[in-house]
Parts: structure tokens; C-alpha cells; sequence
């Protein structure tokens, strides 16, 4: 993608991508002109109704909670979970691969789909792009305080200290430290840097001066000069370039914290992929979750189309399949090993133990529940996919939930088995996690243009220009 | 010192103020808190320089429970005890201690002892009251004989005790004296006490005995035992031991054979028993297991021995003693010999007397010394109330627990480690009680009151005067030499107890009670005994033998009980029998006797003891009257439950076997298919090479599952040692124990047989704890250990999760927050009290390792791996646990980790570790084959 339309304009013959993919008109049904366009996308930024101030006290109200649950956890100690020995992770970490896995959907459609030339996705992927940073920060927050003494946490990262002692590179969770700090920080950039264009015509567009200064700082000078277009747009297909391979990378790393140990049902060599798989379709549905009020509420069904839903309906079928093909095969393997312990986790303790409630809503809500989606009526029903996407996210939160938990709960020597039973911190930091997450996200909608305005304005160019057959750079 | 002026009495004479001074000089350097006591102690033998900041003292004394003595090291860092130990020379530990011996320090400091007099609810001083118990002041009251004044005690074996109730009895010629435990019953004032030879012993039947674990005398008993089934060859001779009983007892868990019958039952056994032993193969009524268990007794006539419990009552044991006079068992495996309790030179009585007494209004003046009769009475009997109507009633005790409050006055007792004394074992070999610590409070010792009482004292003697005046008295020859001796090794020279005959009690030939439904079994506790102990949280939170019950009592029964009554663990039934009735959570316990009950005393105390109060059921509410061992009872289900806190939920092993098993002929057969299963894990990496003698020491330990008999002595020898919390009962519930050393229980499949694997770290070779830790916390040492480097853990828990054994604990809270300032002074000086957020595991005594190097340095020599005992090992009754060097194949833990029948746990996994078991033997008689 990124040389296309340079070696054009010099004259060359057009290489061919990869994934050829012909812009498609129905990604984008406006009628209206460019102005209508962009007053359109930035009427948020001028002032909300009450449906936003509702939502809004309530996720202020759970980021109440989520504040007062880590300053419990901090000054009593993890005591106040439910955690014990032998579970030792439970919710925490529950939160933190489920939000992690959440992230994932907003690189992979920002990123991957831009190098898979996806046309499709620009009118979304400014919010898979803020959803991805929100569930990072709320993802990064759980190990930090899942820590017995949370203050020491930068003990993990790499930093020549005084006394000489570094992380213990054989442990994963340096890795992950690692991995989790550069994609926030790769999809703080690439957001941001997305972001300078429409900053700058909200800066143009809005009529405060105390709003026009301010995104005018964070429109970095931005004036839409060809030679600025053309370096961001070069910065963004380097910048998606880099962060694609975390798309893969960060939640195969999250997968060995529990892969690189000898526990029964954490010891696997298909976690990496299936973590991955499992990453992207909880994001999906979380970006299902996010667009589709916005889409109602913003009047945006132009912009999201039937053919965005019944895309991302696609690929959630999709990554369900290939989950549910994990699921057979984890068993499968625990079988074929003829391992007691093994056997036991898999084939008695998940579907038939002490949590085979959690395992069978899991299995309906990840398996059973994305088949409706083989038919195309299911697939652009707003209601389905609303229904499909939280059950979906439930049923992602229950996999981490039942891999973590019921491993550990039956390990290998019968002595050590112990119950877990989660406390009120834990509902507490699970559900104001959430509400935190919702506080972000509409402090996001209210201030800042959330969605890519240029590139969904040059889509439509490019449909108009090329007929729906190819799509280049806005001309220099 | 200074800051503890105000605890001593507030006269200062020269003498005191020469002694303070020297001592502030003298410990000037230290911090100014010693409390050594002010008379000249002598250190156990291995003598060091005393008060060596940084280096412990030890020192020898006795704790008794029940009267009975145990011989004791203490360990003292810079003036307080810290760490109890058992005396190797002492008859009754043979080294080894119990676990209410090993906590005993800990009831030392605790905050809610009694800490001042008071009479009424005015706080006084003791030599206030003593002026009312003057004999001048007394007769007043009690008459000019003295008819109005009754003591009750507690068993005491003291012969200072002895000679001084003596002198109250010449002051007040008709005072009575009673005596009286619970747990003994009205067999504390017994004439003769039944003594056992078990190392002599090749058969072994005990019925309703819990010899090896809460009996007195069990920690001699249960090293006898053990010496004789260690096996270290396949080939060697093994003793055997059959066990009847209705709880499932240690001694139940370490028998070859065990048969689980009602209470009612155990006369029909022991009646059959003995027509059998009698009659020889004749043809009996009775079942095919016990013609075999006769045959085995007769074979092995006069190295065979029939145990009938202590509990039972004398009729009863009498057929015991026929059926031993039928093998030839008496006089030679075992024999009868005066009580080493006091009563042969004073008369006493027994409890019931007294409540007579005070039901006819004869008692003016009532003196409760020890014990705690309020509460560890039936209740039927009232003692509460009639106590209350007493005109003149004082208690002398360590806690201001229910017996303090239905008296007049109360005066707080020293603890053993603060008094002088002398105590007898079970055999009648006498100790000194040496004091390490000066009374952390106001309180006088019982002979201190007895002086008083006698008019030899105005209140003032001290028991230091009066044990070294009575010491000459009864010493012939050097008695200076005599008493340095005695102090220096803990026993003195003194004969034991001279045999008696058999008392001659008819046996019983009627059924205690017949065609009940349920039965109930009262039983004294094996953590906190008849509830003396039950304010010590060490003993509290350990998890009971077989049922791993912590934190209170339950009603235990069978599954098949439970089934019937539809109960399950935590639901609560009432057991009721007329008046009487008593609400507990049930408990199903494999392998326990069908339509059966057992209870244990010592719970639902009432008193001033915090961690006590309303922890489990109160047994005594229920019981019907002293001395009863059983009865009929109604259970009803009440539709309540409650959460228990159990320290194990499962009771099996679930189908894979943990604990290696194997009968002795089948591992006589094949020696080789009892230990190890899998042979050696594959791996990528290169095989460790073995250590070899060039090497440092290797660290490693063997534990024989043989003759583990899961007493949980280790557990609190740990808990003390390495400064582990107590966390409370919720705490356990939610499955946060912090103990290094848990004693994993697994039940046979049928309930017939329970094996116990004392589980503590491993120190893995190849440990899985440590590549998983992402600050390097966990890492391995040059010798072997794995290490837990507490200020670098940040508290991911990763370690945990990756333990297969799951030995590591993690301080879910600040544990050691609210401690009270004596609390604090139990802490092992040599030992990290660890912090929030940290994990902790066994360190296989590290302190302990690193001491006996810069020992073995100091004296110019190469450490030896038997330089070193673990907490564990030096606490174990039975020997299990022995710990030294794999560079020295010819110590005694490597010959027995190069048994064939030595496994790793785990050992699939490849962890490798440094910790071996010895698989459990069991020596089954080939021709029973339905142990019930």
C-alpha cells in the first residue's frame, strides 16, 4: 500500500497488493458535501444531550468505585480479595487478559486492516483506535495492582539500577510488562497521530477561543499542506507497520504467563494462537458494543454502514470458529496425553466441576451464541449484534475467568485444593473497571473527533474519483 | 529494664537495688529489656556465655499437663524464651515435643493473661490478699481446724507441692484438698497408674487409646513405636499394630490394622478378645479379625501388649488387664506403678466430694488452683452456681477465664517459664521447673500460696526459697552439686515410680448402655486438651490429625451417618439427651464408627481469653458426669450450617495416589515397585551431575511416611522457629494458611485407612517457583536450597501458582500489625518477620544452617550435615524427619533416601526435589482382610 501510489504518480505500472480489495460505494452512503460531512462528524464537540450526561454519571459513578476498590486493595492489602493458595490469580488477572484481549480489535482494525487495504474500516477505526488505548490503561492497571507491594512494580522492567539486579528474563512477565508498555505506547502514537488532522479542523471548525486554542496545541500547527499529507500519511503506514505485529505479539506474550507454567490447563503449546484469536474477537465485539450506540445516536448510518456490520459480523463468526477449534483441541490434547492431572482439568473439573456453570455459559456464549451470524438478516441487525457482542464479552471474560481459576484451584496434589469465591473488591474492580473504561470513552466522544474525518472524507473522494474501482493518496 | 520497673513489686531493698543496678550495667548494651529472672538459672549443658546478643541460651525445664511432666529445652534470646524444644534426656520427650508443648511459649506472652490481683473488682496486690489467707486470719473464717477451707487443684506431680500442702493441712488439720482434670477424671487421684513398655512391644492392640498422640507419656511412646517399624531394609522385622476405636485417632492413622467401632462396642471386643486369647482357636462367637488378632497376640507371648484408653472406664480396663495377664504381657510390656501425682503423703479427693461439700454448705472458704473448674465440669453438676454461693472464694490462674469470675478474688498465675518448681513424668522421674523470664506480670506461683496458707509466709516466699530448702531437705549428700546437675540436664537422679499390682477392679460384664441409635464419644482434644490451651492461637490454627479441622471443634461422623442423618460438612446438629443438649456443626470423617458422635472438649469458652471465646461448641454442656467416656444420645438435624475452617477440603486423593502405600510383604516382594514410579523425566537440558564430597553440603531432607503419625508436632515446631502469623479462623476458611509445614491427610477410598505426607517446600532442583519470578526473588543456593529473598518480592504470586506443591504463602495482609508488645517477644531474633505483600516458604531453617556454620568455622572444622536439626525434625516424636547432606551417604537421611522404597512427590514433573519420602509400609496381618 504505502509505495502504490508513489511509483504512480511517477508513472510506473501499479503494483498489485497483496489483498486487492476494490473500495465497495456501500462503505459509504453520504450524500451531502464536504462541509455537511464534517458538521456532521464534529456536532458532538459543540455540546451533548442528556442521554450522554446519564451514561456519563453513571460510568462516573463506577470509576468512583474502581477508585475506591484499588485504594482498598492498596492500603488493606490482596487480602481483601478472594484470592488465596492455591488461587493465586483470579479476578485480576481475569481483568487484565480480558481488557488486553479487548484492545487487540482497535490495532487490528486500525492497522492490519489499513496494510490489508480494508477500506471499510475508516469510519471505525478511530474508535477501535481510543478503545484499544482505554482498555490498555484499565489493562495496565491490574497487574500493577495485583502486586503484593504494587510500589515496587518498575522492579519488573529493565532499568540499570545502582545495585546491579535486573528482571529475570526466563519469567514472562517482564516480557509482558514489555509487550503491554509498547503497544500502548505504539497505539498512543498511532491514534494521535491519526488524530492531528481532524484536531486541526476542529481547531478551523469550532467557534470558542478557548476551544480553538486548545486544539490548536494538540493540533501540533497542523495546515493540511500536500507535503504534510503526504509525510502523515507515509507516518501512519510506518506506524501501522510497527504495530501490527503487536496485534500478534502482545497477547501471544500474555498467553505464555500462563503457558510457561507446569499447571494443568495453563500448560499448552496452543496458547499463544488462541489467546490471539480470543484478543480479537472480544475487541470486536467490544467495537460492535461501542459503535453501534454511537451509530444510533450520532445519526451515522451513512458513514457506518450495513456493510460495516455485516463485515464485522463476519469476522467475529470467523475468530469464533477458530476459537471454538482451541477449545476441541485443548481437550483433545488433555486426552491424548493420558496425564491424570491433565485429563481432570479438562475433561471433569471445567465441564462438570465446582465452575461448570461458567464453563457452560462460556461455551454458549462463545460458541453457540456467534453461529447466528451465518445468516446475513442476523448480521446487520442492530439488535443481534448488540446481544451477540455482550454476550460474547461475557463469554471471553468466563474463558480467562475458567482458564485461570479452575487450573488452580485443581492442581496437581488433591492436599492443596481450595474454593475460590470472589469478594466485593473484586466485583468492585471488575465492574468499575468497566465503568472507568465508559468514563474514557465518553469523555472521548465529547471532545474529540471520533471519527477519522479525513479518511472517511477520502474514501468518499476516492469513490467519486475512481469510479469504485482503486483508491490512492489524496493527489499532492 | 527500666520500662518494666513498674511490674515488679514496688518495695526495693538492698538487695534489689544492688541486683537492679548490676543488671542495668550489665545489659546496658542491650537494649534495656532483658527479664532474665533474678536467680542464678543454669544453661542446659552445652554451656555458651550467657546473654550473647545475637546468640540463644538454652535451657532445661518441664512443662506438665495433667501433673505429668515433659522434659524441655527452652531457647532464650537475650532474656526471653523464644523457642521450646524437647530434652533428649528427659524420659517423657526423648527430644521430641508435643504440639501443646512446643506453643506453650506462646501462652507465655499472651496479652490477655491475668496481670494484676483483685478482690472484688479492685485491683490490689497480692500480699493483700495474702493477709486474708494468713492461718490467723483463716481460722476465723474456716474454724480452728480449718473444716470451712477446701482446696481444689490441679493435677500435680510436684513434690514441693506435695510437702507444702502438707504443711496447710498442719495449720488447718480438717481442710480438704481435691484434685481434679478433666481429662483425668476421677483417675487423678488413683493410687496406681498403668505403665507401657511399647519398645518391647513386637504387637501392639490398642483400644480407645490414643496412645501415640494425646495419652500421657505419648511422645516416649510414640518414638518406641516408631524405632521399631523403620525398615531399613525390606527384610528387617517390623512391629505391628492393631487399633480399635470409634474417632479416627493419630494412633488410628499409624495402625496396620484399624477397626472402627461404637463406644458400646468396645467391651464386647475386648470380652471377646480375651475369650479368644484364652481359649485359643476354639471356636467363638467372635468375628474372624479378632481369633486373628489373638492368634497374633499369643504367638508373640510377653512381646505382645493390650492397650485399653485411659478414658475408659476401671471396669473396663480391667479386661485389659486380664487379657494382657493371658499373653504374658504383665510385668513385662507393661505394669502398674504408683501415680507420680501427689496424694500419697496428703490426702485428696476427688471433685465430687467437694460438691457435696458445697451443696451442704460446709465450704466458707474455697481456694481453685490451676485449672478451670467453672467451665471443664459437666454442667450439669452446677459447679458454676454453687462456686458463686461459696462466702469465700479465690482462684489462682493464668487467665481471668470462667472460673475467676464466679470468685471472689483472683490472682494471676505465673506461667511454668516464669516459676520455679519441680514436676515428675509419667515414669516418676522428677525435673526441676527452671524459670526463664522473670513474671512478665504480677503473679505468684502455687506453692508461693500454699506458703501463705501454711504461715510460713506472710505472702513474701519465694517459690526459688522454698524449692531449694525442700531440694536439701530431700537431697542426700552434695545437694548443691545435686541441683546444678539437675539444672544442667533437666532430670535429676531420683528413682522412678517402684511397681505396684494390677488394682483389682472386677471386670465389667454389662453393656454400658444397649439398642441406642446414636452414640456420643467425648474426647480431649489433641491441640488444646480440656480447653487450657484454647487461647493459643498456634494450637488453634493447627489443623487437627485426620480431620484438619482448625479454629474449633465439630460432631464427627461417619458418611454413612451423614447419609442417614442427610447432613453434610458444616450443618449443624443437635445432639440432646434430656436436659442436656449441645448444638455443633457435623464433620464427615472417612473410616469413623457408624451412628457415633465424637466430640472433643476445650471449645466455647466464655472467659477473658480473646482468641477462645466462642470458638466451636462447649463438650461439657453435653457431658453427663466425670469420668464418662460415652453415651446414648439423640442427633436431630438442625437445617443451620456453618462455614468450617478446615486447612484441607478433600479428603481423598482424588485417584492418584500421592502417598506411596504398600504392604510389608508385597515390599519385601518387590522392593522396587513401592518407591520411585516413573524412572528419570526426560529433559532437553543435561543431567545434573550428583554432588560429590568436594562439593558444599547438599541440603536435603527424608521424611518416613511409615512412621509419620501426623501429629502436627512439626507444624508448631515450624510455626515457632520461623515466625509464621496466625491469621484466624476466616483466614482459613479462605484458604490463606500461612503454616511452611502442612500435614496432608489422605484417606483410603474405603475410610479404612488414612496416610499422612507432612508437605512443606521441597527444594526442587529444578524449581519451578524460580524461573517463573520476574525479580529474581526466588533463586537457588550453592548448597542446594531454594531461596526466598523476601525485600526483593514484589508479590506477583507467579511462584505460587507454578508450585506443584503449593508450599509457598503469601501475607495477603500485615500479619504482624497488631501485635501486642509481648506478642512481639516471641519472635525467633534469627528470623525475617516478613512484611505485606511478600511470599514465604520453608527455608529448611536457614537461620539453623548458617549458625551451625559459623559455628563449625569458629571451631576450625568443615561443617557435617548432621550439625543441623530443622525445627521440624527436632519437634518430630517419631523421628520422620531427618535432615543432612547428600555429599555424606553414610548419614542416617541418606541411607534412608537409598531405601528402595524412597519416592519424590511429584516426581513426573521433574522438579527433582531435595525432600524424599519414604513410602508407607504397613505390616498387615496376611489373614484379615476386612479392616473396617
Amino acid at each position: 500500500m504505502t509505495t502504490v501510489p508513489l511509483r504512480r504518480a511517477r508513472g510506473d505500472n501499479p503494483v498489485p497488493t497483496a489483498f486487492p480489495a476494490p473500495p465497495d460505494a456501500s462503505v459509504l452512503r453520504f450524500d451531502g458535501s464536504d462541509r455537511a460531512l464534517t458538521d456532521q462528524l464534529l456536532a458532538p464537540l459543540r455540546g451533548t444531550g442528556v442521554v450522554w450526561w446519564v451514561l456519563f454519571a453513571v460510568s462516573a459513578a463506577g470509576t468512583a468505585v474502581f477508585a475506591f476498590s484499588c485504594w482498598w486493595t492498596v492500603a488493606k492489602g490482596i487480602g481483601a480479595w478472594g484470592n488465596n493458595i492455591p488461587v493465586a490469580w483470579a479476578f485480576a488477572i481475569t481483568n487484565f487478559v480480558w481488557w488486553i484481549g479487548i484492545g487487540h480489535a482497535g490495532t487490528f482494525i486500525s492497522a492490519f486492516l489499513l496494510l490489508l487495504n480494508q477500506h471499510w474500516r475508516a469510519s471505525i477505526n478511530r474508535v477501535a483506535e481510543a478503545m484499544t488505548i482505554f482498555a490498555l490503561m484499565n489493562a495496565g492497571l491490574f497487574p500493577i495492582l495485583h502486586l503484593g507491594r504494587p510500589w515496587f512494580f518498575y522492579w519488573l522492567i529493565p532499568y540499570p539500577a545502582t545495585m546491579g539486579v535486573w528482571p529475570n528474563f526466563k519469567s514472562a512477565l517482564p516480557w509482558d510488562i514489555a509487550a503491554v508498555t509498547t503497544y500502548l505506547t505504539v497505539s498512543l502514537l498511532f491514534w494521535y497521530a491519526g488524530l492531528v488532522p481532524d484536531l486541526a479542523t476542529a481547531r478551523d471548525w469550532l467557534d470558542s477561543r478557548l476551544a480553538r486554542r486548545i486544539y490548536g496545541i494538540f493540533a501540533l500547527g497542523w495546515r493540511g499542506t500536500s507535503t504534510a499529507w503526504r509525510q502523515h500519511r507515509v507516518a501512519m503506514v510506518l506506524l501501522a507497520a510497527l504495530a501490527t505485529p503487536l496485534v500478534v505479539s502482545v497477547h501471544s506474550v500474555v498467553s505464555l504467563d500462563f503457558a510457561i507454567a507446569q499447571l494443568p490447563g495453563w500448560h499448552s503449546t496452543i496458547f499463544p494462537p488462541y489467546f490471539v484469536v480470543g484478543a480479537i474477537y472480544s475487541g470486536f465485539a467490544m467495537v460492535l458494543l461501542l459503535i453501534l450506540p454511537l451509530r444510533h445516536a450520532y445519526r451515522l448510518e451513512q458513514v457506518i454502514t450495513e456493510r460495516h456490520l455485516d463485515a464485522m459480523a463476519k469476522l467475529t463468526l470467523t475468530m469464533a470458529l477458530m476459537l471454538t477449534y482451541a477449545y476441541v483441541v485443548e481437550s483433545f490434547v488433555a486426552w491424548y496425553t493420558h496425564d491424570i492431572p491433565e485429563r481432570f482439568t479438562y475433561l471433569f473439573e471445567r465441564p462438570f466441576g465446582t465452575y461448570a456453570v461458567l464453563f457452560w455459559i462460556m461455551i454458549t456464549c462463545n460458541v453457540v451464541v456467534p453461529q447466528v451470524f451465518w445468516w446475513k438478516r442476523n448480521r446487520t441487525s442492530v439488535g443481534v449484534l448488540l446481544a451477540a457482542s455482550g454476550a460474547i464479552l461475557v463469554g471471553m471474560w468466563l474463558e480467562r475467568f475458567i482458564i485461570i481459576v479452575t487450573s488452580l484451584h485443581r492442581d496437581f496434589l488433591p492436599a492443596s485444593w481450595h474454593i475460590y469465591r470472589p469478594t466485593w473488591v473484586d466485583f468492585g474492580l471488575l465492574f468499575g473497571s468497566v465503568g472507568f473504561f465508559g468514563f474514557l470513552f465518553l469523555l472521548f466522544v465529547r471532545f474529540v473527533p471520533f471519527i477519522a474525518i479525513s479518511e472517511v472524507k477520502r474514501l468518499r473522494h476516492d469513490l467519486g474519483e475512481n469510479g469504485g474501482r482503486e483508491i490512492g493518496l489524496p493527489h499532492a | 529494664m527500666h520500662a518494666h520497673d513498674h511490674d515488679h513489686p514496688p518495695e526495693l531493698n538492698r538487695r534489689d537495688f544492688l541486683r537492679l543496678a548490676g543488671a542495668s550495667v550489665a545489659l546496658a548494651g542491650l537494649d534495656g529489656c532483658s527479664r532474665m529472672p533474678a536467680e542464678h538459672i543454669l544453661p542446659y549443658v552445652d554451656s555458651r556465655p550467657e546473654l550473647t546478643p545475637g546468640i540463644g541460651s538454652y535451657y532445661a525445664t518441664a512443662m506438665s499437663v495433667d501433673g505429668y511432666a515433659t522434659g524441655l529445652i527452652v531457647e532464650s534470646h537475650e532474656g526471653r524464651p523464644t523457642k521450646i524444644e524437647g530434652n533428649p534426656a528427659h524420659p517423657a520427650s526423648l527430644g521430641a515435643a508435643g504440639p501443646i508443648e512446643l506453643a506453650s511459649v506462646l501462652q507465655l506472652y499472651d496479652p490477655d493473661r491475668g496481670k494484676s490481683a483483685r478482690v472484688g473488682s479492685e485491683q490490689v496486690q497480692w500480699e493483700r490478699v495474702a493477709a486474708n489467707l494468713a492461718p490467723a486470719a483463716l481460722r476465723s473464717r474456716v474454724g480452728g481446724r480449718g473444716s470451712g477451707l477446701h482446696l481444689l487443684i490441679e493435677p500435680t506431680s510436684s513434690l514441693l507441692d506435695e510437702e507444702l500442702l502438707a504443711s496447710v493441712l498442719t495449720a488447718h488439720p480438717d481442710a480438704r484438698i481435691y484434685m481434679y482434670s478433666p481429662m483425668l477424671g476421677d483417675g487423678a487421684t488413683d493410687a496406681a497408674v498403668q505403665q507401657y513398655d511399647i519398645a518391647n512391644a513386637d504387637v501392639i492392640v490398642a483400644i480407645d487409646s490414643d496412645f501415640l498422640s494425646t495419652a500421657p507419656f505419648h511422645l516416649r511412646y510414640a518414638r518406641q513405636f516408631a524405632d521399631n517399624r523403620r525398615l531399613a531394609r525390606p527384610t528387617d522385622a517390623m512391629n505391628r499394630l492393631y487399633v480399635v476405636e470409634s474417632t479416627f485417632s493419630s494412633t488410628g492413622s499409624a495402625a496396620d490394622h484399624r477397626f472402627a467401632v461404637r463406644p458400646r462396642e468396645v467391651t464386647t471386643v475386648l470380652r471377646w478378645l480375651l475369650t479368644s486369647v484364652i481359649n485359643g482357636d476354639a471356636k467363638t462367637e467372635a468375628p474372624a479379625w479378632i481369633a486373628a488378632i489373638a492368634r497374633d497376640l499369643r504367638a508373640h507371648q510377653g512381646r505382645s501388649l493390650v492397650i485399653v484408653g485411659d478414658a475408659q472406664p476401671a471396669s473396663i480396663r480391667a479386661l485389659g488387664d486380664a487379657i494382657n495377664d493371658a499373653i504374658g504381657a504383665s510385668g513385662k510390656t507393661t505394669w502398674y506403678t504408683t501415680s507420680p501425682l501427689v496424694g500419697h503423703h496428703v490426702p485428696v479427693h476427688k471433685l465430687a466430694d467437694l460438691v457435696g461439700a458445697m451443696d451442704a454448705r460446709e465450704v466458707d472458704t474455697l481456694i481453685v488452683i490451676g485449672g478451670n473448674p467453672s467451665y471443664a465440669t459437666p454442667r450439669a453438676l452446677g459447679f458454676s452456681s454453687l462456686m458463686r454461693a461459696v462466702p469465700n472464694s479465690g482462684y489462682l490462674g493464668l487467665y481471668e477465664n470462667e472460673t475467676a469470675r464466679d470468685a471472689r478474688w483472683f490472682v494471676p498465675m505465673s506461667h511454668y517459664l516464669e516459676r520455679w518448681g519441680d514436676a515428675r513424668a509419667y515414669d516418676g522421674t522428677v525435673s526441676i521447673v527452671q524459670p526463664l523470664v522473670n513474671p512478665l506480670y504480677r503473679s505468684i506461683a502455687p506453692p508461693e500460696l500454699y506458703a501463705t496458707l501454711a504461715g510460713t509466709s506472710n505472702g513474701g516466699a519465694r517459690s526459688y526459697d522454698l524449692l531449694r530448702a525442700s531440694w536439701t531437705r530431700r537431697t542426700s549428700g552434695d545437694a548443691e552439686t545435686a541441683w546444678s546437675d539437675a539444672l544442667q540436664r533437666g532430670v535429676t537422679a531420683d528413682a522412678p515410680m517402684s511397681r505396684v499390682a494390677a488394682p483389682t477392679t472386677f471386670p465389667s460384664d454389662t453393656n454400658p448402655f444397649e439398642g441406642t441409635a446414636f452414640e456420643v464419644i467425648y474426647l480431649a482434644d489433641p491441640k488444646i486438651h480440656d480447653g487450657s490451651f484454647a487461647n493459643n492461637g498456634w494450637l488453634q490454627e493447627l489443623p487437627a490429625p485426620l480431620t484438619q479441622l482448625t479454629w474449633g471443634n465439630a460432631g464427627l461422623i461417619s458418611p454413612a451417618t451423614a447419609h442417614r442423618l442427610n447432613v453434610s460438612d458444616g450443618d449443624i446438629i443437635k445432639l440432646s439427651s434430656g436436659q442436656r443438649a449441645l448444638e455443633l456443626p457435623a464433620l464427615v470423617v472417612p473410616g469413623h464408627a457408624d451412628d457415633t458422635v465424637s466430640v472433643h472438649f476445650g471449645y466455647g469458652r466464655t472467659g477473658s481469653e480473646s482468641a477462645a471465646r466462642d470458638v466451636g461448641a462447649d463438650a461439657y454442656a453435653l457431658w453427663p458426669a466425670v469420668g464418662a467416656r460415652s453415651e446414648a444420645i439423640t442427633v436431630t438435624r438442625t437445617g443451620a450450617a456453618q462455614a468450617l475452617a478446615l486447612a484441607q477440603t478433600q479428603s481423598t486423593g482424588a485417584g492418584r495416589d500421592p502417598v506411596h502405600r504398600a504392604t510389608l510383604d508385597a515390599y519385601r516382594a518387590s522392593p522396587s515397585s513401592v518407591g520411585q514410579r516413573s524412572g528419570r523425566v526426560l529433559s532437553l537440558y543435561p543431567e545434573a551431575k550428583p554432588p560429590d564430597s568436594n562439593t558444599a553440603l547438599q541440603w536435603a531432607m527424608t521424611i518416613d511416611l511409615t512412621t509419620c503419625i501426623g501429629c502436627g508436632a512439626c507444624v508448631v515446631g515450624c510455626q515457632s522457629e520461623n515466625n509464621i502469623p496466625v491469621i484466624g479462623a476466616s483466614e482459613v476458611r479462605n484458604g490463606r494458611s500461612m503454616q511452611w509445614m502442612h500435614v496432608e491427610r489422605y484417606f483410603a477410598d474405603n475410610g479404612a485407612d488414612a496416610a499422612m505426607q507432612p508437605m512443606l517446600c521441597q527444594h526442587c532442583e529444578n524449581a519451578p517457583c524460580e524461573y517463573v519470578c520476574p525479580v529474581g526473588a526466588t533463586v537457588h543456593s550453592s548448597d542446594g536450597l531454594n531461596e526466598m529473598v523476601y525485600n526483593r518480592c514484589v508479590g506477583t504470586r507467579f511462584c505460587s501458582n507454578n508450585c506443584p506443591y503449593k508450599v509457598r504463602h503469601f501475607n495477603w495482609f500485615d500479619y504482624n500489625k497488631h501485635l501486642s508488645e509481648t506478642e512481639l517477644m516471641v519472635k525467633n531474633p534469627n528470623v525475617t518477620v516478613r512484611e505485606r505483600g511478600v511470599m514465604e516458604k520453608c527455608t529448611f531453617c536457614v537461620q539453623r544452617i548458617r549458625e551451625a556454620e559459623i559455628a563449625a568455622g569458629r571451631d576450625g572444622r568443615a561443617p557435617r550435615g548432621t550439625d543441623v536439626q530443622t525445627a521440624c525434625q527436632q519437634a518430630c516424636p517419631t523421628n520422620a524427619i531427618v535432615f543432612g547432606s547428600l555429599t555424606e551417604p553414610s548419614s542416617e537421611m541418606m541411607r534412608r533416601r537409598n531405601q528402595p522404597r524412597s519416592f519424590a512427590a511429584l516426581a513426573e514433573l521433574g522438579t527433582e526435589p531435595r525432600v524424599r519420602y519414604l513410602a508407607r509400609i504397613r505390616n498387615a496381618n496376611p489373614e484379615i482382610h476386612d479392616s473396617r
